[in-house]
């Protein structure tokens, strides 16, 4: 190990132990200093080491959470970034911390969730076994621009791992367009059915072909633009998956029941989380159990095991109430935690926690385009409707042209106020942050119960 | 009364939650009891001009815009301009707002030919003007303070004929360089402002809507006004913060 990687490690170490005792989850700074002393330290560090990446706009944290169970119930030897620092930096802390300090990786295997944006760069040091592309929307624009730019950064990323196994959204006509004119093995994950009988309202993030710019034609629709496509010009058209889902057994307010084909071998599945959105990051994580070798017995019962957290669905008891936290990024994700809500008739009360900081992206046009409409069509069963967040009063403006009662959103500032109600009475809630607001709300929680912090 | 409202390329000019235009002239115009008819008109349909009285383009990507050119080029371009030049009213925003105008030439040369609408053109260039912004609306378009989101290359510049829409307070406008922002010729009103803009601009949406039922109805009444409170809310909060920050 050279001299100059074993400084980086050290000083990586080091400063990220410093900022765990200040209670800071800086997850940034110490890949920082590291990449400055050796700029090929990533690729020294996950020498030999077998790397799954997860990556796509929506699902990132939660299919990784599904594939660590499999990891973690087959027995590997494994690490992974469960803190969520996602960018380039950030994952060579992560590889540094688990590393000796000569620069020694004792893992098998690792799993790494990445950002879009920053898989072009990370790809370049990792040898990645297994790739997942969850899928792609338009997300946070003010970040990534156009949809095309996430897209090309993906594909661009692919170009330095010809020998990973790729296992890519079938139904989505954006990352299944990254299976062309590249070496690698593909294994297809899908979704053979619609999900919902009323799915939310939506538009579509990607209506036209990506080859020749044609209307799409849909034999059906799961939600956003997935679903079963094909370009009547050019013949570009939904590839049959080898993980697919045939089947929704049940969809329940806590979790789902489907029916799995893994390369042709058929399972009952219980997914620990309720949503469509996480019946495709099942498929996703049976996938790649599928490419890593994991029997598909144990592949299968992690996805009734794993637990997320992290306001992927999170559950906490407020008061006298239990809430559960979803995190909303973008219209598709938002659209899912809707279709969700919409699904469970009971009374509930409704937080919608909207921030502006970088990482929520400092636009907030995009809630024009979430289809709060149909929550406002059963305004009736929503005993609260509570907003907060820096942009609250945007919010608060965006819910009264969906059609809710102007007199009854309560906009409340302050997290702690907010919570108190949330927990007066015993009727269930759904929490709706943003990035940063989760973050915020989940330290506000913590305050007075047991909860984790991020980098834990 | 009655307002029949046009949606140009809805699922394709729909990049920043524009549809929050829509649904907002649809809200302020029932509140007042006039009827509101909504059409969309996308790729292959043909315009009606006589029918509708306000026209409503959105922003989108570029990956779409060759699809665009193509239908505008079809003849939807030359509708139009003639309903630009009768004194229809238009809502233009960001990339709609763009392609009204003459061209748009890239930052390395390459000019697209746009509709030639109003006579306005834009040049990329190579850093994107981003943010959240604000801009004071001239007193010919009722002289409110506007409060949005700009994100946009193309640096536009106004032409003879056409005036601006307001003068920028924070943020760039227009180009970043003469302190206007977006563009009146006639009964268009075009911007970079998303956010979605009319939401929080009420003063702005009434003074269009006016405008669209003056123009049809000879000598409008004055709008009857209605309880903003969340509207204003939203709009004080953005021009505080922009002062102060």
């Amino acid at each position: 190990m050279k001299l100059k990687t074993r400084l980086a490690v050290a000083v990586c170490k080091a400063s990220g132990a410093v900022l765990r005792r200040l209670g800071r989850g800086g997850t940034n700074l110490p890949g920082k200093l590291a990449l400055k002393i050796d700029k090929n330290i990533l690729g020294e560090l996950s020498r030999g080491v077998k790397v799954t990446v997860v990556t796509g706009t929506n699902g990132k944290t939660t299919t990784s959470r599904m594939i660590e169970q499999a990891f973690a119930d087959a027995g590997l030897k494994y690490f992974s970034n469960k803190s969520g620092a996602n960018l380039l930096t950030g994952i060579i802390a992560v590889f540094a911390q688990h590393c000796t300090l000569s620069g020694k990786c004792p893992y098998t295997h690792a799993l790494i969730e990445c950002d879009e944006a920053a898989f072009r760069k990370t790809s370049e040091f990792l040898p990645v076994e297994c790739l997942v592309v969850n899928n792609i929307f338009r997300d946070q624009l003010d970040r990534y621009g156009e949809i095309t730019h996430t897209l090309n950064a993906i594909r661009e990323g692919i170009t330095h791992v010809p020998d990973a196994t790729l296992c890519l959204n079938a139904d989505c006509s954006l990352t299944a367009s990254l299976a062309q004119k590249i070496p690698n093995k593909v294994l297809w994950f899908g979704v053979n059915v619609p999900i919902y009988e009323n799915a939310a309202h939506e538009l579509s993030d990607a209506p036209y072909c990506i080859h020749c710019k044609t209307e799409y034609q849909y034999d059906y629709i799961t939600y956003g633009h997935l679903g079963g496509f094909r370009c009547p010009k050019c013949g570009y058209h939904r590839r049959e998956p080898d993980v697919a889902v045939t089947k929704i057994l049940g969809a329940g307010a806590d979790s789902s029941d489907i029916e799995l084909s893994i390369c042709g071998h058929m399972h009952e599945v219980h997914v620990n989380l309720p949503g469509g959105y996480n019946i495709y990051n099942a498929a996703a994580a049976a996938a790649v159990s599928h490419v890593v070798g994991i029997d598909e017995e144990t592949a299968v019962s992690a996805l009734g095991q794993f637990e997320c957290g992290f306001g992927r669905a999170e559950q906490f008891t407020l008061g006298k109430a239990q809430a559960r936290m979803m995190l909303v990024k973008n219209p598709a994700g938002f659209n899912q935690v809707i279709n969700l809500i919409a699904h469970d008739k009971g009374t509930c009360k409704l937080a919608f926690l909207l921030n502006d900081r970088f990482a929520d992206g400092t636009d907030i046009s995009w809630i024009w385009d979430v289809d709060f409409e149909t929550l406002a069509g059963q305004e009736a069963r929503f005993t609260r409707i509570l907003v907060s967040g820096v942009r609250a009063d945007d919010m608060a403006l965006r819910l009264k042209y969906a059609g809710f009662t102007s007199d009854r959103i309560e906009v409340i500032r302050e997290y702690d106020a907010l919570l108190e109600q949330v927990g007066t009475d015993e009727t269930p809630a759904f929490l709706m942050p943003t990035y940063t607001a989760m973050f915020d709300l989940r330290g506000e929680i913590a305050k007075h119960t047991d909860v984790k912090a991020f980098y834990e | 009364m009655e307002l029949n409202i046009c949606h140009l390329y809805p699922d394709i000019l729909n990049l920043y939650g524009d549809r929050g235009n829509i649904i907002t002239m649809k809200r302020r115009l029932e509140a007042r009891g006039i009827k509101v008819n909504i059409e969309e008109c996308s790729i292959g349909q043909s315009i009606d001009i006589d029918k509708h009285d306000i026209f409503f383009i959105g922003g989108g990507q570029d990956f779409e815009q060759e699809v665009l050119l193509r239908d505008l080029a079809a003849g939807k371009g030359r509708d139009i301009c003639t309903a630009v030049e009768e004194g229809k009213v238009f809502l233009a925003i960001c990339g709609g707002y763009q392609m009204l105008g003459q061209y748009y030439k890239t930052w390395d040369g390459n000019q697209l030919d746009f509709i030639g609408a109003i006579n306005i053109h834009t040049i990329g260039a190579k850093e994107r003007m981003i943010g959240n912004y604000m801009y004071r609306t001239t007193p010919e378009s009722g002289g409110s303070i506007v409060v949005g989101f700009e994100n946009h290359s193309g640096k536009t510049y106004l032409g003879e004929d056409v005036a601006p829409l307001g003068m920028v307070l924070k943020g760039y406008g227009n180009n970043g360089e003469d302190q206007t922002e977006g563009a009146r010729y006639k009964n268009v009103f075009a911007t970079y402002s998303h956010g979605s803009l009319l939401p929080k601009n009420p003063a702005l949406c009434d003074f269009i809507l006016h405008t669209a039922l003056a123009r049809k109805y000879d000598g409008a009444e004055p709008l009857t006004p209605l309880d903003d409170t969340l509207e204003n809310r939203a709009h004080d909060y953005m021009e505080e913060r922009l002062r102060h920050g």
